[in-house]
């Protein structure tokens, strides 16, 4: 075996005029592209999330939150915990986005990368869960209303589709980010559990 | 001054091009991918380029941000593993100095080698290079017993590759 590995150094050394050289002029265009790298991707898909979950909220806030706000005062005080938690959560963001360094051994870079990432999927958790809790109140509101005035709405029936309908979003959208972070994150994964490996 | 930055930069990566072709070379197949990550390394080098003060080798440091962008960054799939490029492209332009034996035996070589995964390519990578096991584990950020086991194990694992 020693043979052929020394066989394969000798080669190595070698042939280091083999490959095509790049000239200068070459090297400044290259210099001037943009990346595409994983951490690049992440920004931008975690930028995108943020703004698309912001812009929910924001086209969301009609009369009828505020309405409904009135109706609970004390729901205000989450919503303000909110801002705070997600300014909390941009900032957190953006400083693990900034320690990701391609100079640190390949173990901990891969780790700034996931960790940044783990941010962003928290986020998106929080206001699943936020999400889910002003919904909540929102179909007890529901309930109630259909109870004390006769609407001809079916209160049970609302709960059966309440019952399905919220269990399939939650799956499509736990799939979409399986799908798109799968792709994404596969390779750094392989990478890591393999470096986990050697080290045990 | 930005300016000449970039110059002094640009010259010292044109005299440093090789390793990043080699590293390119073991990760890629084929040559728009090939070009694909050397692109990807270069942009990243130049990112870091700031942080770089002279007290390594350039190539040295540059070998690092290579391996860091070939293992983590870099999300062009290379997954597929292909045989035929090393069968048809010149990577064997040296060929005066082998008897066909030796030939033969270093394109199975090449061959095993590729079908590596990629801290293993790594860690093939810096053994081919002369980098020391100090180097190997901060690079890869492993312990040094550890790397040594690893480099053994893959040793092994060529063997297998070769003597099925």
């Amino acid at each position: 075996m020693m043979k052929e590995l020394d066989l394969l150094k000798k080669d190595w050394k070698k042939e280091t005029n083999t490959f095509e050289q790049l000239s200068e002029s070459e090297i400044y265009k290259m210099i001037h592209k943009h990346s595409s790298s994983l951490v690049k991707w992440i920004l931008i898909i975690s930028i995108v999330e943020f703004i698309v979950l912001n812009g929910i909220s924001l086209c969301i806030s009609d009369k009828n939150i505020e309405k409904f706000l009135a109706l609970h005062p004390y729901l205000n005080i989450i919503n303000y915990l909110n801002y705070i938690v997600v300014i909390g959560f941009i900032v957190v963001f953006y400083k693990k986005y900034k320690a990701i360094s391609v100079l640190d051994s390949s173990k901990i870079l891969i780790e700034q990368i996931i960790t940044t990432r783990r941010v962003v999927n928290y986020y998106i958790f929080w206001n699943v869960l936020i999400g889910g809790f002003f919904g909540a109140f929102g179909a007890i509101d529901g309930f109630n209303n259909a109870y004390s005035e006769d609407h001809g709405v079916n209160p049970i029936k609302e709960y059966i589709v309440i019952l399905f309908i919220v269990p399939l979003i939650m799956v499509f959208i736990w799939g979409f980010y399986k799908l798109l972070y799968g792709s994404l994150l596969n390779k750094l994964n392989k990478n890591y559990k393999e470096l986990m490996k050697i080290d045990l | 001054m930005s300016e000449s930055l970039e110059q002094l930069f640009v010259k010292q990566l044109k005299d440093n091009q090789n390793i990043i072709h080699k590293i390119c070379r073991l990760y890629t197949t084929g040559e728009d991918a090939h070009k694909d990550l050397f692109q990807e390394v270069t942009i990243q080098l130049w990112k870091a380029f700031p942080k770089f003060r002279g007290e390594s080798k350039f190539s040295t440091w540059a070998y690092r941000v290579a391996l860091n962008t070939a293992i983590t960054l870099y999300r062009k799939s290379t997954r597929s593993i292909s045989t035929v490029d090393y069968e048809s492209k010149s990577y064997f332009i040296s060929q005066e100095d082998y008897n066909t034996e030796e030939e033969e035996q270093l394109k199975l070589m090449y061959k095993a080698v590729h079908q590596l995964n990629d801290i293993e390519k790594a860690l093939i990578f810096m053994y081919l290079e002369d980098k020391d096991y100090t180097e190997i584990s901060e690079t890869l950020g492993i312990s040094e017993v550890n790397a040594r086991v690893k480099m053994n194990r893959i040793k092994g694992k060529l063997k297998k590759i070769l003597n099925p």
